[in-house]
């Protein structure tokens, strides 16, 4: 099923890091049962960046919450790291598609980056300058002392990623999280982001709607279609490290997946 | 009550718009909140200077009367054990209806079956249960501040109720994918996102004190603002019940004026963001 796109542009072979087996999920019980996602297989190794990609309504929220531990599935396993999940594991971080709604509007944001490292019992000064340094990563130096509503939209997501990062989780998963900026922005955020996972080695998963981010941004793009969802296609799109917003989406091999991937959502 | 709550809303809505330009709005602004008082003291003044009804006697007599009590000190003694009695019977009525809220909003099986008895309290007419308190506690200040907290309690209660009942539900997907400990979440995540309500149900909450303040002063009382009003009433000192009346009007107004500055500080995200 899987298509080599580029013999040499293999994901590293890094240890495997959640291993997703036979999931379903479903809302309801017995005549009223809505199935939504249906025998879901997932790998994700370290360092690798995928993609899922999907269309509106195909169930891709639910598979994030499930993938989360914030939802428990009807069937099937989650493994992070080794152990089998019942709920949110130290090991995951998720950065929100609402980004004005998961930062909390009455602390700053060093305060919102450095909170869940508060949780983890880490001692103010240490925070803090986690939180300031991750902040700096995100491109917000010296930026710690702004609120929130202080921010663009743009920053307000780059602060939600910090924050995930500062959790120092293994795998982070991002929930649409470019859906509510504006194109140019959008552009900038996805750069980061890959400059994120190169410098910083972080593994992501990031799921969405839009086919072009998907393959830009991607080690490995997993499709989801069908109703109750599963996985009908995965695609490594071997661009290597240097991707550039318009070279990488004028090479042949782009427009190639992106019909690929068309065909497929279109067909089921 | 609802002359100071229409003011107060006014007042808060210019200091929003007007924050560019602070110079001359604010007198603009103070100018808009006390216009309409000033025009209503001088009506009374004159509208009443020739009163011949014993019970409607002229203002100029109602302010003289209430400087001679003032400095004589009959009504600062009253009102200082008044305010006592309002500011422990609010403290108690905001750390209980805070923690019970907080703890009721969070746990809905716990809400659902608490739910009927609350809705049962909070309409029994509080002033009416103020003899029976003071009959069954009997006439110290204790029985008092209890039934202020008691009636107080309700509208911050059932506000705090609401207020983590409207917690954004993205924070709260935040605060458990992040594991932040039950503790921290209740601390820095609920009870900062519920205090704009927590602080409207306290603003509620203080007409209703004293009020009761007042009324909890007229049964076997013989000290308070209320029992001043009560005894000058009984003996048909009727400037001295208006002087009492309007005093106690007034320190209405003054503590919910303080109480908006305070908030205005508190609240500075909440009303920066624009998330109202």
């Amino acid at each position: 099923m899987t298509m080599q796109l580029q013999a040499d542009a293999q994901p590293e072979a890094g240890t495997q890091l959640m291993k997703v087996r036979g999931m379903s999920m479903s809302y309801g019980f017995g005549a009223s049962e809505n199935k939504i996602l249906e025998d879901l297989n997932l790998d994700v190794a370290s360092g690798e960046f995928i993609s899922i990609v999907g269309p509106s309504g195909v169930g891709k929220t639910t598979l994030l919450r499930c993938l989360s531990g914030l939802l428990r599935p009807k069937a099937g396993t989650i493994e992070v790291s080794g152990t089998v999940i019942s709920g949110p594991h130290p090991d995951l971080a998720v950065v929100f598609q609402d980004y004005s709604r998961s930062l909390m509007p009455w602390m700053t944001t060093r305060d919102n980056v450095a909170f869940p490292l508060q949780g983890k019992g880490m001692g103010k000064v240490e925070r803090n300058r986690v939180a300031d340094e991750n902040l700096a990563a995100v491109g917000l130096e010296g930026q710690g002392d702004k609120f929130p509503w202080e921010m663009s939209g743009g920053m307000q997501q780059r602060v939600a990623i910090a924050r995930a990062l500062a959790y120092n989780a293994k795998v982070l998963l991002m929930d649409e999280p470019f859906a509510s900026v504006d194109a140019q922005t959008r552009f900038d955020l996805e750069d980061l982001v890959i400059k994120l996972k190169q410098e910083l080695g972080v593994t992501i998963l990031l799921v969405t709607h839009d086919i072009d981010e998907a393959l830009y941004l991607a080690d490995k793009v997993v499709v989801i279609a069908e109703k109750p969802a599963t996985v009908v296609d995965e695609i490594i799109t071997g661009f290597g490290e240097d991707r550039d917003q318009l070279a990488t989406k004028a090479d042949p091999r782009f427009a190639d997946a992106r019909a690929r991937i068309m065909h497929r959502l279109r067909k089921d | 009550m609802t002359s100071t709550t229409s003011i107060l809303a006014t007042r808060r809505g210019t200091v929003r718009k007007a924050r560019p330009r602070s110079g001359d709005s604010f007198g603009r602004s103070l100018l808009r909140a006390t216009w309409l008082i000033v025009v209503v003291l001088v009506a009374w003044w004159f509208l009443s200077a020739n009163s011949t009804n014993f019970f409607i006697p002229s203002l100029e007599q109602i302010l003289t009367t209430l400087g001679r009590d003032l400095a004589n000190g009959v009504i600062v003694a009253g009102a200082i054990y008044s305010l006592t009695n309002l500011f422990v019977g609010l403290l108690i009525a905001a750390a209980l209806g805070i923690i019970l809220g907080l703890l009721l909003g969070e746990l809905g099986w716990l809400r659902r079956i608490v739910d009927p008895i609350i809705h049962f309290f909070r309409s029994v007419p509080q002033a009416a249960l103020v003899p029976m308190i003071i009959g069954v506690f009997g006439m110290g200040q204790g029985p008092k501040m209890g039934t202020i907290a008691f009636a107080c309690m309700w509208p911050i209660l059932l506000n705090t109720i609401d207020g983590v009942l409207g917690v954004e539900p993205t924070i709260r997907k935040f605060s458990k994918v992040y594991r932040i400990p039950r503790s921290l979440h209740f601390r820095k995540v609920v009870l900062p996102a519920a205090l704009p309500q927590i602080v409207a149900g306290i603003r509620v909450a203080l007409p209703i004190g004293i009020t009761v303040m007042v009324v909890s002063e007229m049964f076997a009382s013989i000290e308070g603002l209320g029992f001043y009003i009560l005894n000058s009433s009984a003996t048909f000192k009727v400037p001295e019940t208006w002087a009492g009346a309007l005093l106690v009007g007034v320190i209405g107004y003054v503590i919910s004026l303080l109480f908006v500055l305070a908030e205005r500080r508190l609240l500075r995200w909440y009303h920066a963001s624009g998330s109202q």
